[in-house]
């Protein structure tokens, strides 16, 4: 069974469509980043998901219970931490906790051992007794995680859960999410790439409303226009390499540029998935050119974002 | 077989109702927190106790004047009692639902198994609760004189006669006048508050609201009687406090604020899901 499943979500702004019918659903187990420029989307995706924003038209699933026609259920398999982590800035983190397991159901002596769990987890055990007012934008950040945490629900959304932190913060939250997949489906939405390489087994990529890929990130990849692209430099005749080049089959265009000490450098574009550095190499060996730099360019989710999200 | 399998449908309905109520409970006491463990709801009950102390020692002028009322009956049938306490809603209701959404916490309370409901009824409740805690001072009234004169007593060998008196038509009258319409005004003050994410923007509304009530009442004052006259008698606070303050118990009051209390609720509830609808 799905942990997820949207079926033409659709939520316009007055005349502003923010999202545009999006079908997609999610495996139990699977960590899914959501990808997308700024105004792309993705939280209101997220927030529609969670029950916050009514969608327009459509519906989703979470673990099996309608978000309109069971919002209560729903919620209670989820754990959501929004943009910006909004707290109680005048309580204390261990009861602001405390707070949440209890609006969450969880009561009895129950309450006690979840808040220590989720504690625990997030590393907050230093900060339990200090005012989240004074917290700074890291703890901020794990005590909305902490709070997500509580009940052990079986999916997580967390929208933007490493923005505004310091490269190490990133690492931890990034190592904690990591720990959390073995027993939780999550979704996360950012705009750090890299991050969504490291730790997403599955990437949506949303821009203007749409969905405009949902794949792994290796498939993502292996699919791209720029995969198979090879760069060459060497030194010699021109104009029969190139022809020699473009004769062999997976090779569609090379492009030809000069470099300042009489080198030349060329930017062989073929098929997908190719690999033409041995067959190129030896052709300009053949001729008995000598080659200094032979690049094959592997593709970064990078490239497919800007490739999917790109405006010409 | 035991009686609760019989009525399977039922427990189930017990449960759910248990569960839902304990939701309502832990909102009320993080509320009800929300004013008594911080400076805020010190500060106001305060200010009310200096203003209801102000009041009293006019009264008490009063009081060695005119006899057969109560000390309360002097403290509510007055001009400066309602120039206080009309300002009472608008302070302790314009952070309920403005302050929330401004720090964004209520989209935390949304999507936790909470329903709107809960939210408004669990604020709405310690609202009137901290509402109905600011006028418990004023029952220590009658032990305080009792010690003045007692003081007298001793320093100057006089008894004085008791002004302030523990009897119970003096009392209930005018606390259930105040229970009543506290339970509509803090219901309109939440609705405000529901209203906009600022909290000074709830706050003149609901001043504002309350002032037109209150004037609302002291129409036939102005106009004299006239043929829908008698619609402003029954909405008139004054009149109700008036009369509730003097002992006489009149049920069209305690339909009115009841039902009133009602329908802002449901309007307040309303309000907030709509909000997020057009979010």
């Amino acid at each position: 069974m799905s942990m997820v499943t949207a079926e033409h979500l659709h939520k316009t702004f007055g005349r502003f469509t923010a999202v545009k019918d999006t079908t997609f659903s999610i495996e139990k187990g699977e960590i899914v980043g959501f990808l997308g420029p700024n105004g792309a989307g993705k939280t209101t995706t997220m927030k529609m998901l969670t029950g916050y924003l009514p969608p327009t038209a459509g519906t989703a699933c979470i673990a099996g219970y309608d978000i309109i026609d069971n919002p209560l259920e729903a919620r209670r398999h989820l754990g959501y931490m929004p943009e910006n982590v909004p707290l109680y800035d005048d309580l204390r983190v261990y009861e602001y906790l405390d707070y949440r397991a209890r609006l969450k159901g969880i009561c009895g002596k129950s309450v006690r051992q979840e808040i220590g769990l989720a504690i625990e987890k997030c590393g907050l055990e230093p900060k339990r007794k200090n005012l989240i007012s004074t917290l700074s934008k890291g703890y901020r950040q794990r005590v909305g995680l902490a709070d997500a945490l509580l009940g052990n629900p079986d999916l997580l959304i967390l929208d933007e859960p490493t923005n505004g932190l310091d490269p190490n913060q990133i690492r931890q939250i990034r190592e904690l999410i990591r720990d959390l997949s073995e027993n939780h489906t999550v979704i996360l939405s950012t705009h750090i790439l890299h991050e969504v390489e490291m730790i997403c087994n599955k990437v949506i990529i949303i821009d203007q409303g749409e969905i405009k890929a949902a794949d792994t990130p290796d498939n993502l990849t292996e699919n791209l226009r720029a995969a198979g692209r090879v760069s060459i430099e060497y030194k010699g005749d021109l104009e029969s390499i190139v022809q020699e080049l473009e004769a062999f089959a997976p090779i569609k265009k090379v492009m030809t540029e000069e470099c300042e000490d009489g080198w030349h450098r060329l930017l062989v574009r073929a098929e997908p998935g190719t690999d033409t550095r041995e067959k190129a190499a030896a052709i300009i060996t053949g001729h008995g050119y000598p080659i200094r730099h032979i690049y094959r360019h592997i593709p970064s989710l990078e490239d497919v974002f800007v490739e999917m999200t790109r405006r010409d | 077989m035991p009686p609760s399998l019989h009525i399977k449908g039922a427990q189930k309905i017990i449960d759910r109702t248990t569960s839902s109520l304990a939701t309502l409970r832990t909102i009320y006491v993080k509320e009800l927190s929300g004013y008594l463990l911080v400076p805020f709801g010190w500060v106001i009950l305060g200010c009310t106790m200096a203003l209801q102390g102000f009041i009293l020692q006019a009264v008490l002028q009063v009081m060695t004047h005119a006899t057969g009322n109560g000390v309360m009956y002097h403290m509510l049938d007055n001009l400066n009692f309602w120039f206080y306490f009309i300002f009472i809603f608008p302070l302790i209701t314009m952070r309920c639902l403005a302050e929330e959404e401004r720090q964004g916490t209520l989209e935390g309370l949304l999507t936790a198994p909470v329903t709107t409901t809960q939210i408004v009824m669990g604020k709405y409740l310690a609202a009137y609760t901290f509402y109905l805690i600011l006028w418990l001072p004023m029952l220590t009234y009658p032990l305080a004189s009792r010690i003045g004169n007692l003081y007298t007593e001793i320093r100057y060998g006089i008894q004085p006669e008791g002004l302030i008196t523990y009897m119970l038509a003096d009392w209930v009258g005018p606390y259930l006048i105040l229970a009543l319409s506290g339970a509509f005004f803090v219901a309109l003050g939440i609705m405000c508050s529901a209203l906009t994410r600022s909290q000074i923007i709830a706050a003149i509304l609901s001043t504002c609201l309350m002032i037109m009530y209150y004037f609302m009442g002291r129409v036939t004052e102005l106009w004299g009687e006239f043929p829908a006259a008698p619609i402003f008698h029954y909405m008139s606070c004054t009149e109700h406090v008036r009369s509730f303050a003097s002992g006489v118990i009149d049920t069209r009051p305690v339909v009115l604020y009841l039902t009133m209390t009602f329908l802002t609720l449901a309007l307040t509830k309303r309000i907030v899901d709509y909000r997020r609808w057009t979010r």
